[in-house]
């Protein structure tokens, strides 16, 4: 009887192998190797893919550009019409700043993203399919720069899903994006 | 009557021979695997009463707890299932994988009693520190992520609990030690190479836990001025999935040890299995890069590479694992001629022993819910969508809970009746504590994985269905809410019972001869034929049912994806 509480008798290596477990290995690996190449594949033709540069910044230099972000757009009763395709957005225990920022439909934006304390989230939605969400780490001290492009208009919400204190939930800023 | 739990009847040289396993076992070795098994259920116990308060205050309908007081109970809830009912069983079970498999005595066993009262005293610190969080301060919930502040007894008590571990894991070194200087040629047996190989994967996680958390509390008590919130992570993260790890390589240790003693499972092929462990222990420990995916300062090849190299490593093992384990109980009981049909020798089974259903439950709930949601969340750019939503925290409790949790309560009703030596009061709710448990676990379970992932529910919030300052809200799920709160309302309920099967046997159990209830390990024996030729067929089939569900959740998962905005 080949158990596992005893040792195995005689050269265990080279005892047989069933061919259906053999069959089973030979299909999980190949299932590995599309797990891994469907990565990679992504990462070069897909449309989701979390890539940017981040910058290391000092919270006193990041409150600046968001600060110039402002005042460089112009302000609206919706929100903040960025100046040119760079918008800066932050989080903060517990509030974020730079929202609500008003986008159209189908251009391509820079968001810069970072945290002026501790780490915070940055998780975005529609209004109107909840279902479509995409959450971002913010750290304090680096500067985050991905592209997006929304090509649907709606209100986009933002709240904070990673824990930064007792008042963390009512964390909420919104990218308005228009036709 | 505490004295009377702690006596078997030891031979002159110290040992007993268990009747069920046959396996020699050293007075002391049994003692501490006792000892570390209660208190890992004293662990349960108030992990399960935290378990409650959560859940009342995120069904909002009940909306129990205001936030402060939740994200105490949180932290309580994560620090007591997560690390202290896992820990303790864990070192129970090196005891049990190294010195009681191999048939020696526990070495060192000041080392095992110093070990025990580190952890003791700082599971007890850590529980304190969380109860009397208060500002600066926050509830550390798991990860404690810098530079948001704990308190420093906090970080202190973890740093003792760490060291306490590693020296209670040193009895178990020293076992494999001695058994290798006195048997060079001898193999250990499978289930001391699963705990060895644990063991390795443990000390790894903990040295990481010190690279954490000790420059942390010097960074707490103002000793270093700044600490970076991206090195926090990645140093973090080695502990905070290095131990979840450990669980994992310890669940399936047992898997092997319960499938073979209770249901007469063999090993198919040692070299596979071995060859299996032996991945987790170079592949595995890179897997925790899957917590970084959505992560700035980190380049997309680290990501990718890490992920993909470490976590496929890891998840081949686990998929050899996921056929071997059955096809051992489908070759071991077509052996013995139990059971003909494609699925017969598993309906022949002894489902009626709550330690078997409990452990078929958890391979199975794990690999279907825990291990193919593990892998879509560590995917690059399918972690967009599931970061830090309560998808995530569906998927840990279905590896955590529904996995290592409910393989452990199997050990637990194991250890009662064959180290107590007491039989299960309340026999008929015994038997249906797994089906009941692991049911409305898997329910609760796959309602946060819904709510995560169909209408972003965050994790860790204490209220969604109201956010001052907007109209915006969560109502939408509500629904799912109510099926959420009321499955994990009566899983609960199955986790006192076991708390109360458990502890009650202990108290009022009667003596049991322990060969009554489950069958003597010898007395397996089959017609004589080699193991590996035995049909597998059964396994085969759910082996593949299972990739299929792999690969449907794959694909759903890579459509939604591909329908959100642009990014980068
Ligand atoms: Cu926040």
């Amino acid at each position: 009887m080949s158990s596992p509480i005893h040792s195995p008798q005689g050269n265990w290596w080279i005892a047989g192998v069933s061919v259906l477990e053999k069959t089973w290995i030979r299909i999980s690996v190949v299932w590995c190797l599309i797990l891994f190449a469907s990565m990679i594949v992504w990462a070069s033709y897909g449309k989701q893919n979390q890539h940017g540069p981040t910058y290391r910044v000092s919270t006193s230099e990041y409150i600046q550009k968001v600060q110039d972000f402002k005042k460089a757009g112009t302000q609206t009763e919706e929100g903040i019409i960025p100046a040119d395709e760079h918008i800066y957005v932050a989080a903060a225990r517990f509030s974020f700043d730079g929202f609500p920022v008003v986008l159209k439909a189908g251009k391509q934006y820079q968001v810069h993203m970072s945290s002026y304390d501790v780490q915070h989230g940055l998780s975005i939605r529609p209004e109107h399919a909840l279902s479509k969400q995409m959450s971002l780490q913010l750290l304090p001290g680096y500067e985050w720069v991905l592209p997006m492009k929304f090509d649907e208009p709606g209100v986009y919400h933002v709240v904070c899903n990673e824990f930064c204190g007792v008042g963390h939930s009512t964390m909420h800023g919104s990218f308005i994006v228009q036709r | 009557m505490i004295k009377e739990l702690f006596t078997n009847d030891y031979g002159p040289d110290g040992f007993r021979t268990c009747s069920v396993t046959g396996m020699r076992i050293d007075r002391t070795a049994e003692n501490f695997v006792k000892i570390f098994g209660l208190t890992a259920v004293v662990a349960l116990v108030m992990g399960g009463i935290s378990a409650i308060l959560v859940v009342l205050t995120r069904w909002e309908v009940v909306g129990l707890l205001p936030p402060d007081a939740f994200y105490n109970w949180l932290s309580v809830h994560a620090w007591n299932l997560l690390i202290f009912w896992m820990v303790f069983m864990e070192v129970a079970i090196l005891y049990v994988g190294g010195p009681m498999v191999l048939g020696r005595k526990l070495p060192a066993p000041k080392l095992a009693m110093v070990g025990y009262v580190l952890m003791l005293v700082s599971a007890i610190g850590i529980n304190w520190s969380i109860m009397t969080t208060s500002a600066p301060d926050q509830a550390p919930l798991l990860t404690s992520y810098a530079p948001l502040p704990s308190s420093e007894w906090f970080y202190l008590s973890a740093i003792v609990f760490i060291l306490g571990t590693v020296i209670a894991a040193l009895p178990f070194f020293a076992a494999i030690w001695q058994e290798k200087i006195e048997h060079p040629n001898r193999s250990l047996p499978l289930v001391a190479f699963g705990a060895f190989i644990t063991a390795i994967i443990a000390v790894e996680a903990l040295l990481g836990g010190l690279i954490t958390y000790i420059p942390t509390y010097m960074w707490r008590i103002g000793l270093i001025e700044h600490i970076d919130a991206a090195w926090y992570r990645q140093m973090y993260w080695i502990i905070g999935h290095g131990s979840q790890q450990i669980n994992l390589a310890a669940m399936v240790t047992v898997w092997y040890f319960l499938t073979h003693v209770v249901g007469g499972a063999e090993v198919v092929s040692e070299k596979v299995s071995r060859s299996a462990f032996i991945l987790y222990l170079f592949f595995i420990n890179m897997g925790a890069a899957h917590h970084l995916m959505a992560d700035p300062a980190l380049a997309a090849s680290w990501k990718v590479w890490n992920t993909s190299y470490a976590a496929y490593g890891a998840v081949l093992a686990s998929m050899i694992h996921a056929f071997a384990i059955p096809a051992g109980l489908e070759a071991g009981r077509r052996k013995r001629g139990a059971g003909k049909s494609l699925f017969g020798w598993l309906w022949s089974a002894p489902w009626g022993n709550p330690v078997f259903s409990a452990v078929i439950f958890s391979i199975i709930l794990f690999g279907f819910m825990g291990g193919i949601t593990g892998v879509l969340m560590g995917q690059m750019q399918l972690n967009l969508a599931w970061h830090n939503t309560w998808a995530t925290v569906g998927h840990f409790h279905a590896t955590v809970v529904l996995g290592t949790t409910m393989t452990f309560m199997g050990l637990v009703f194991f250890v009662i009746q064959t180290m107590f030596k007491k039989e299960l009061i309340m026999a008929p709710l015994a038997r249906i504590q797994p089906w009941f448990y692991s049911g409305f676990m898997a329910l609760a379970t796959l309602m946060m994985m819904y709510l995560g992932i169909l209408y972003g529910i965050p994790r860790r919030h204490a209220s969604v269905m109201d956010i001052p300052g907007t109209d915006f809200n969560f109502g939408a799920a509500e629904p799912l809410f109510v099926i959420f709160g009321i499955a994990a309302l009566l899983a609960i309920v199955g986790g006192i019972l076991f708390a109360g099967i458990s502890v009650g046997s202990l108290l009022f159990g009667k003596k049991l001869e322990p060969s009554s209830v489950f069958r003597p390990a010898a007395s397996w024996t089959g017609d004589g034929s080699a193991v590996h030729l035995q049909s597998m067929r059964g396994t085969f089939t759910f082996t593949l049912i299972f990739l299929a569900v792999f690969v449907i959740a794959y694909i759903l998962n890579w459509y939604l994806l591909s329908r959100l905005w642009e990014i980068g």
